[in-house]
């Protein structure tokens, strides 16, 4: 009875939550840049970096503006997230050069970035703080009540003195759904996801939208790199991102290739995560705990891949004298 | 065209390490050295010294089987990213083997935890290659979180079960010392005639010839055997293969099979090799390692061979400029990462090259007359 109550107690929700925020994010990623029709195995590479510029955007903007960061202390865990999801975006330019512009293999990219990504956060650390693998300590958001949510008492652990990035990543999943669905940038970039050649005759560039759906990519990925070490750890160590770059492609496989479905997948992820950090009281090794969520990932793949309906040119490199 | 053909395979590479070298170039001069220096420490220091050699060939033993294990993956379209994982596993089967067992001959013990870490690579292949082909899980997802699940695995194993009692009580989390007929034989016999002595020697064991030789047996296999063909026809064309009676499935299904066995064998060149022992703290990131060297080796198992060495040359090399001239290892982890883009687009490149070569000459050796009546013929 007591392994059954803390496997639904509403702090248990509540960290599911927070730790469903950076799988979130990288799987919404994932939606734009596979939607155009580009696999990015590189994610978890980007993740890396997301953690890696977050604390450390962080931590030089806090030491260069001390005053400006005494009054208003929010700006440096920003400055953290805006470094992390321009070094996101750099990195997704390399993955879209090589797999869009000269189609290279997708997935082959994306493993070479991630190699790139786990060398270059270790020299960048030893060249910044002499050691390789941790950064100093930052100082995250203020924590927010929600508006509105706030007074019920029943959801006090979910809506009060939560990370300003938790609406903000459950409102990016409402516009990505919409900007998929409804505008003209969405219905192109599944247009090119979809059926390339049809795209480009009508005029749609689709080296553009796919440039495009990959630096989403980047600039979520990072971003939920930030997240992880801006508001989770408040530091940067090497190996935080545990895989959660992977887990959140298969967490968009198993959202269907759509935001809102990544958000129920992702969720079910972070409800595993959350599981992994806080049971320590089932009669199970602490080491097959830690590896839940990639247990449930691959449960997930095997069991459910086969319903979805992935783009149809998802993973091919389009070229206008080949085809 | 033949010769010119031959010069640009390799050209190709040359340039990339060339790319990597210039891109590393910029990272050393942004840190305040000089990178000719550097690279000429690094030459200096991995070519110029008999134990720096023998050094390069003992990185370059597992290398050469986690590059074998992922170009055959990759000869079928499969992307084995759980070389890894797998190499943990064989790595705990062959140690296990080789603690549990005693008393047997050399013969018999060495051959069994070989095969014990085969097995041990296959069996954590066979999940992912199974969810793939009944499932259609995507093995390069599936295949990386059996590497974490590994490395939890390992870990409890290491440290929970099989922990060696007399370390109890140490910082030290390994197992027994495996039992001396289990330990692979040091190659240091055959270079003491010469007087070529020292640890870096002794650590050199007969796992590099096995790696070798797999490769030119996986190589002769490949070009001349039946089953070799119907792997070269799957990969080119896979449903062209189906259609002629060869069953992807089942071809995907050995490759890979392959594939993980021979990762098992990775980790032998530490455990049976050198240490005598699985510690928890033995070399890991090989089976990454392979993936760039297949890459670099454009899936060839004799280009294997020299793309492992070019890897521990730049191992080895690393230690050196990070010893003597401070410069951080990771400079060259860099390097090679650039080295993998650089080469992935070269050879694209040129693939797409030869391809409009074969084009035009098509074109050029065309009876002449318009070809469009052919062409409406069904």
């Amino acid at each position: 009875m007591e392994v059954l109550s803390s496997l639904v107690s509403l702090a248990l929700i509540a960290s599911a939550i927070r730790v469903t925020m950076p799988i979130l994010l990288t799987a919404l990623g994932a939606v734009y840049s596979e939607r155009g029709g580009v696999v990015n195995i590189g994610l978890e590479g980007i993740m890396i970096m997301g953690t890696f510029f977050g604390a450390v955007g962080n931590y030089f903007f806090a030491q260069a503006f001390p005053s400006l960061v005494a009054r208003a202390p929010d700006v440096a865990p920003a400055a953290g997230v805006l470094a992390a999801v321009l070094a996101g975006v750099v990195f997704a330019l390399i993955h879209a050069v090589v797999s869009v512009t000269f189609r290279v293999n997708q997935i082959i990219s994306g493993v070479a970035l991630n190699l790139l990504a786990a060398g270059l956060a270790r020299f960048l650390n030893i060249l910044l703080f002499t050691q390789a693998t941790q950064s100093p300590g930052v100082r995250g958001f203020t924590p927010i009540d929600l508006p509105l949510l706030r007074d019920i008492p029943a959801l006090a652990p979910l809506v009060r003195g939560i990370s300003p990035m938790i609406p903000v990543g459950l409102l990016l999943v409402i516009l990505s759904q919409w900007v998929l669905l409804r505008t003209r940038f969405g219905l192109r970039l599944r247009a090119v996801g979809e059926y390339p050649l049809a795209a480009d005759t009508l005029g749609v560039s689709v080296t553009r939208m796919r440039y495009a759906g990959v630096l989403l990519s980047g600039a979520l990925a990072g971003a939920a790199g930030a997240y992880l070490a801006v508001e989770q750890a408040h530091l940067y160590f090497e190996g935080m991102t545990q895989g959660r770059g992977f887990i959140a492609l298969a967490a968009m496989i198993f959202g269907n290739w759509w935001p809102v479905g990544a958000l129920g997948a992702s969720a079910l992820f972070g409800y595993f995560d959350a599981l992994s950090l806080r049971v320590v009281r089932l009669p199970v090794p602490y080491q097959f705990i830690n590896v839940l969520p990639h247990v449930v990932t691959i449960l997930v793949l095997a069991g459910f891949v086969r319903r979805a309906q992935m783009p149809a040119a998802d993973g091919v490199p389009y070229s206008k004298e080949e085809e | 065209m033949r010769g010119r053909l031959l010069l640009l395979q390799i050209a190709g590479p040359a340039l990339a390490i060339l790319f990597g070298m210039v891109i590393s170039s910029i990272i050393i001069l942004a840190i305040g050295r000089n990178p000719l220096e550097v690279f000429g420490l690094m030459v200096r220091f991995s070519l110029g010294r008999t134990d720096s050699l023998f050094s390069i060939l003992f990185k370059s033993t597992p290398l050469i089987l986690a590059g074998l294990a992922v170009a055959m993956s990759f000869r079928v379209n499969l992307f084995n990213i759980g070389v890894e994982g797998q190499y943990y596993i064989g790595a705990f089967f062959a140690a296990y083997v080789g603690f549990s067992l005693r008393g047997l001959p050399a013969a018999v013990h060495l051959p069994l935890a070989l095969i014990a870490a085969v097995l041990g690579g296959m069996v954590w292949g066979l999940l992912p290659i199974v969810l793939k082909l009944r499932r259609g899980a995507h093995e390069v997802i599936t295949t990386i979180m059996m590497n974490y699940i590994a490395s939890a695995v390992l870990l409890y194993l290491i440290n929970d079960i099989f922990r060696d009692p007399t370390q109890v009580g140490t910082p030290r989390v390994r197992t027994p010392d495996v039992a001396a007929a289990a330990r692979i034989p040091s190659l240091a016999a055959l270079f003491s005639p010469f007087g070529l002595t020292g640890s870096d020697v002794q650590k050199l064991n007969a796992l590099l010839l096995l790696g070798v030789l797999l490769a030119f047996v996986l190589a002769f296999v490949l070009a001349r055997t039946r089953f070799g063909y119907e792997v070269r026809a799957v990969s080119a064309n896979p449903e062209a293969a189906e259609a002629a009676g060869i069953p992807n499935a089942r071809i995907q299904f050995w490759v890979f099979m392959m594939s993980a066995g021979l990762a098992g064998l990775i980790g032998l060149n530490d455990i049976l090799g050198f240490f005598g022992y699985l510690d928890i703290d033995f070399p890991k990131g090989l089976g990454f390692l392979g993936i760039s060297i297949a890459l670099l080796a454009k899936n060839n198992p004799i280009g294997v061979i020299p793309a492992a060495l070019l890897f521990g040359f730049l191992d080895r090399g690393a230690q050196g400029v990070q010893f003597f001239a401070r410069i951080p290892k990771e400079t060259i982890v860099i390097m090679q990462a650039i080295i993998i883009l650089a080469i992935v687009v070269a050879y694209e490149l040129l693939t797409r090259y030869i391809r409009a070569q074969r084009k035009l000459e098509a074109e050029a050796a065309a009876p002449v007359g318009p070809p469009a009546a052919a062409e409406a013929e069904p």
